[in-house]
C-alpha cells in the first residue's frame, strides 16, 4: 500500500503543464476575450506556441488555411478550440521517455492520449449529442494519474500482474487492491495541482467508473471518454501493461444506447485523424506502440 | 534482415528470405499471415473491422482496413508475386476482447466471424491460430522458413 504522502511528493515532483494553460482556459471561459489576448498569454513560450502550430495545422482540425501566428489560430479556430489544443501542446513534452510500470513507451501513450481524445468527440458526433466543453482535452488528459504513480506500479508489478492475468482483475482494480489508490484517484490529485478545470478533474476521476461520478460531474463527457477510452484500447492504440482488462459500464451502454456498428464506425473514420495528429508531436513516433 | 512493420489498416508482402514482418499490439483487430514455402514469399494484414460497409469510403482508400476488402486483397496481391493458393500456408492471430463482452465491444469476435465465413467459402484452410482473450499479441511472419511466432504477455510462442 502506498501512503497517500508519498503520492503527493511524487504529484509535486512532476513537471507543471505551462501556466500559460490555466490562462488560456480562463480565457476560454471569458466571452469577451480576444485573439490578441491570447497571443499575449502563449506567445512567451516559445516551445508551447510552436507545438500550438503544429497541432492547430494538422489534418483533425479543417483549417481552412496554415495558421502561422497564435493569433491566426484564435481567428480560424476560435477561442474554444485554441484553448484545448493549448492543453495538447502543453501536455506534450510533459511525457516522459517511457512510463515506468505501464511499459509504455512516450509514443505509445501520447497515441493513446490523442486516440482518447478524437474518439470522444467523434462518438458525441455520430451519436448526435452536443459536443460537452473540453471534451478534447478531457480525453486527452483522462490518464494523467500513470504519469504519477508509474514508478509505484512498477515495484509492485509483478503482483499487479498477477492479479490481471491470473485473477481475472481490471488493471485499475489491480491497482487498487496492491497499491491502495489508483491511476483514476492520482489523474485526479495531478489535474487538481495542475489547476485544470473541474470537467477535466472529473474525467481523469471517473473515466473507468462513469457510474459513481457525482452529481455535479458531466455525466455524458465521463460516459464518453470511457467508451473511448476502451475503444482504443481494444484496437491497440498505445498498449500498455492493461491491455484489454477493463470492463465497460453497462451504464454507460445504456445512456449513450450507442450500438457496436456505429463504434466501428467511429473507429474507422478517426484512424487517420488520430495517427497525423500523434505523429505532429512525437517526431520519433515511426513505430507508434 | 529487414524487418517490415504492418501498421494498423496495413498489408505487407515480400519474397525476401531474409524479411521478417511483424504487426504490434493486435487487440481486437486481426492478423492473416500468408506464407508460400515454394515461392518463398509472406505476407501479412492486419485488419481492424470486420465489414466494409460501415465506411464505405474509407474503403476505397483502405481496404486492408476491413476483413471484406482486405483479405481478398493480400490474397490476390500474393497471387501477383507468383504465388498459388494451394501452396499458401494461412495462420490467424488477435480477435481479442475486453472483460465483458457483451456485444458493444464485439469487435473482435466479430473480426473472426468474418474471416471464418469467408476461409470456408473460398476453402481456405487455418493451419494454425491464436485468438480471442484480453491479451495484446505481436506477430511475426520470418519469410525464409515461414516461422510464426506470437508474443504475448512478456512469452513468446511459436503459431
Amino acid at each position: 500500500m502506498i501512503a497517500p504522502e508519498q503520492i503527493l511528493s511524487k504529484v509535486k515532483q512532476l513537471p507543471m503543464l505551462s501556466t500559460a494553460v490555466v490562462r488560456v482556459a480562463e480565457l476560454a471561459r471569458d466571452e469577451r476575450s480576444s485573439a490578441a489576448d491570447f497571443e499575449k498569454v502563449i506567445r512567451p513560450d516559445p516551445a508551447l506556441t510552436a507545438n500550438l502550430l503544429r497541432i492547430v495545422n494538422s489534418a483533425y482540425f479543417g483549417l481552412r488555411k496554415r495558421a502561422e501566428s497564435v493569433r491566426q489560430a484564435v481567428t480560424l479556430l476560435g477561442v474554444r478550440r485554441t484553448s484545448e489544443v493549448a492543453a495538447a501542446a502543453a501536455l506534450a513534452p510533459i511525457i516522459p521517455g517511457r512510463l515506468p510500470g505501464y511499459q509504455v513507451e512516450a509514443s505509445a501513450f501520447w497515441l493513446h492520449s490523442v486516440a482518447v481524445a478524437v474518439l470522444s468527440e467523434r462518438l458525441s458526433g455520430e451519436l448526435g449529442v452536443k459536443r460537452p466543453d473540453l471534451t478534447f482535452t478531457a480525453g486527452l488528459l483522462h490518464d494523467v494519474g500513470k504519469l504519477a504513480i508509474g514508478a509505484f506500479v512498477e515495484e509492485a508489478s509483478a503482483e499487479i500482474l498477477a492479479r490481471v492475468r491470473e485473477g481475472g482483475l481490471t488493471l485499475v482494480s489491480a491497482e487498487r487492491e496492491v497499491l491502495g489508490v489508483d491511476h483514476t484517484e492520482v489523474g485526479a490529485t495531478v489535474s487538481e495541482a495542475w489547476r485544470l478545470p473541474q470537467a477535466v478533474v472529473d474525467v481523469a476521476r471517473w473515466h473507468h467508473a462513469p457510474g459513481e461520478a457525482p452529481a455535479r460531474a458531466d455525466r455524458m463527457l465521463v460516459d464518453l471518454v470511457h467508451v473511448a477510452d476502451a475503444l482504443s484500447h481494444s484496437l491497440g492504440m498505445g498498449t500498455d501493461i492493461g491491455e484489454m482488462a477493463r470492463t465497460v459500464e453497462v451504464g454507460t451502454e445504456t445512456r449513450l444506447g450507442i450500438r457496436a456498428r456505429r463504434l466501428e464506425r467511429v473507429a474507422g473514420e478517426s484512424l487517420d485523424e488520430i495517427r497525423d495528429l500523434a505523429r505532429q508531436l512525437t517526431p520519433a513516433s515511426g513505430g507508434n506502440r | 534482415m529487414s524487418a517490415l512493420t504492418v501498421d494498423i489498416s496495413d498489408i505487407k508482402l515480400s519474397a525476401e528470405p531474409d524479411d521478417m514482418i511483424v504487426t504490434y499490439a493486435l487487440g481486437s483487430c486481426i492478423a492473416v499471415l500468408v506464407h508460400d514455402p515454394v515461392r518463398v514469399a509472406g505476407g501479412m494484414i492486419h485488419y481492424m473491422l470486420p465489414l466494409s460497409e460501415t465506411s464505405p469510403e474509407k474503403a476505397k482508400t483502405k481496404p486492408a482496413m476491413f476483413a471484406d476488402t482486405g483479405i481478398p486483397l493480400l490474397f490476390q496481391s500474393m497471387y501477383k508475386l507468383g504465388c498459388r493458393k494451394q501452396d499458401l500456408v494461412v495462420k490467424v492471430a488477435g480477435g481479442g476482447a475486453l472483460y465483458d463482452d457483451k456485444g458493444l465491444f464485439s469487435i473482435g469476435k466479430r473480426n473472426y466471424t468474418i474471416l471464418r465465413k469467408m476461409f470456408w467459402k473460398s476453402s481456405v484452410i487455418i493451419k494454425a491460430e491464436d485468438v480471442g482473450g484480453a491479451k495484446s499479441r505481436t506477430a511475426r511472419l520470418y519469410v525464409g522458413t515461414g516461422r510464426c511466432t506470437i508474443s504475448s504477455q512478456g512469452a513468446e510462442t511459436e503459431l
